[in-house]
């Protein structure tokens, strides 16, 4: 492909030929990039780490649903909420579509890749020295409260599905569903982008813990092999 | 899950060289299944999320309405996403020597070291191999 276009450039005519074909590249790029995840996406996002935030998961996860059934009449509408954790999004963060069946935390088949390349992040060699919180969204549809609950359930599912289908250790995944308190696109409460998932990158894995990265199982396996 | 364990620990002891078996990443493995089984766990297993043993258990209770290349092919692609999670004790035993005397780890904390390995010169092939098969690289 290349190589007929650095020919052209002889060409002065050409020139504005191809920059139209880099322009059609750079736009199939990017479309691509919309579509299909790929590992390296990930990591590109999430391989770094200046300090530890000062996150109280528990606390966060009470509060959003505290405030989601909140009746006041002062209450403003979803495009003027604060966001409830306005320290999230400093952290270094991945956000990802994941199709879900409706009102379910079950992942369709058409995200299966999705979740797979996540999982092919989190255990590449730049990742491992760290944990992550999965972050549920859900857009502004429907009971506010229902929302969180259900953008938590979500979060549980990917982190299950990440422990369990491909052996992520739980320690290094948190998870907080946020409903509709942090709406990605707030001017727009209903887009479908306020339905991502985000991966953060919250803390190093600690150094002293013996049993940090590998799954129970393979540490148990180690043993033997010392025999050798 | 405790034999397949066994199996892989007996591998992992006995023939090293098997780590040259080369694994499938974790996203091609589930693009696989979405492609060949999606619409299988749609209508038949709906409400069963990405879970290697659930999946596994749906479809093979559904055997006998799955298409067929589903059929064919699930058991095998799960598989490869069992490989590959194995792949990391293998690790273990094939880098050990890099594990310990070039990264100061212990094959303890095998994915502790996991960072210095990928980086580390001079690694053995079968070390090498391991790493690229554990999706580590």
């Amino acid at each position: 492909m290349m190589r007929p276009l650095t020919r052209g450039l002889r060409d002065a005519s050409s020139i504005l030929g191809m920059l139209g074909a880099l322009v059609l590249l750079a736009a199939l790029a990017a479309a691509h990039a919309q579509t299909a995840v790929t590992r390296d996406d990930v990591i590109a996002k999430l391989d770094h780490f200046e300090t530890a935030a000062e996150l109280d998961i528990p606390a966060l996860r009470q509060q959003a649903l505290e405030r989601s059934r909140s009746r006041s009449k002062n209450e403003p509408p979803p495009s003027k909420r604060p966001p409830i954790a306005p320290d999230l999004t400093k952290l270094p963060t991945f956000n990802v579509d994941i199709q879900f069946d409706v009102d379910t935390p079950i992942v369709l088949p058409a995200s299966y890749q999705t979740v797979g390349r996540i999982a092919d992040a989190l255990t590449h060699g730049s990742l491992l020295p760290y944990n992550f919180l999965i972050v549920g969204h859900v857009e502004s549809t429907g009971r506010r409260d229902n929302n969180v609950l259900l953008s938590q359930r979500r979060a549980d599912a990917i982190r299950d599905i990440l422990v369990n289908t491909f052996k992520i250790p739980a320690k290094r995944l948190q998870t907080v569903g946020l409903g509709e308190e942090q709406l990605l696109d707030p001017a727009r409460p209903n887009a479908p982008v306020n339905n991502q998932m985000e991966i953060m990158t919250v803390s190093k894995v600690a150094e002293t813990e013996p049993p940090a990265h590998p799954a129970p199982a393979a540490a148990a396996k180690k043993k033997p092999a010392k025999k050798r | 899950m405790v034999r397949g364990g066994f199996f892989v620990f007996v591998i992992a002891l006995t023939a090293p060289s098997l780590a040259a078996a080369e694994t499938m990443s974790f996203g091609d493995a589930a693009a696989t299944l979405a492609k060949t089984c999606g619409a299988d766990i749609t209508a038949n297993c709906r409400g069963v999320n990405l879970d290697s043993s659930r999946l596994k258990e749906c479809l093979s209770r559904n055997r006998d309405v799955i298409s067929a290349d589903c059929k064919a092919s699930y058991f095998s692609t799960l598989d490869a996403i069992q490989k590959r999670i194995a792949a990391r004790v293998t690790v273990a035993n094939a880098c050990s020597r890099e594990i310990v005397k070039v990264c100061g780890g212990s094959t303890k904390e095998t994915s502790k070291a996991v960072p210095c390995l990928v980086s580390a010169k001079g690694v053995s092939r079968n070390c090498a191999q391991a790493i690229t098969d554990a999706g580590y690289q």
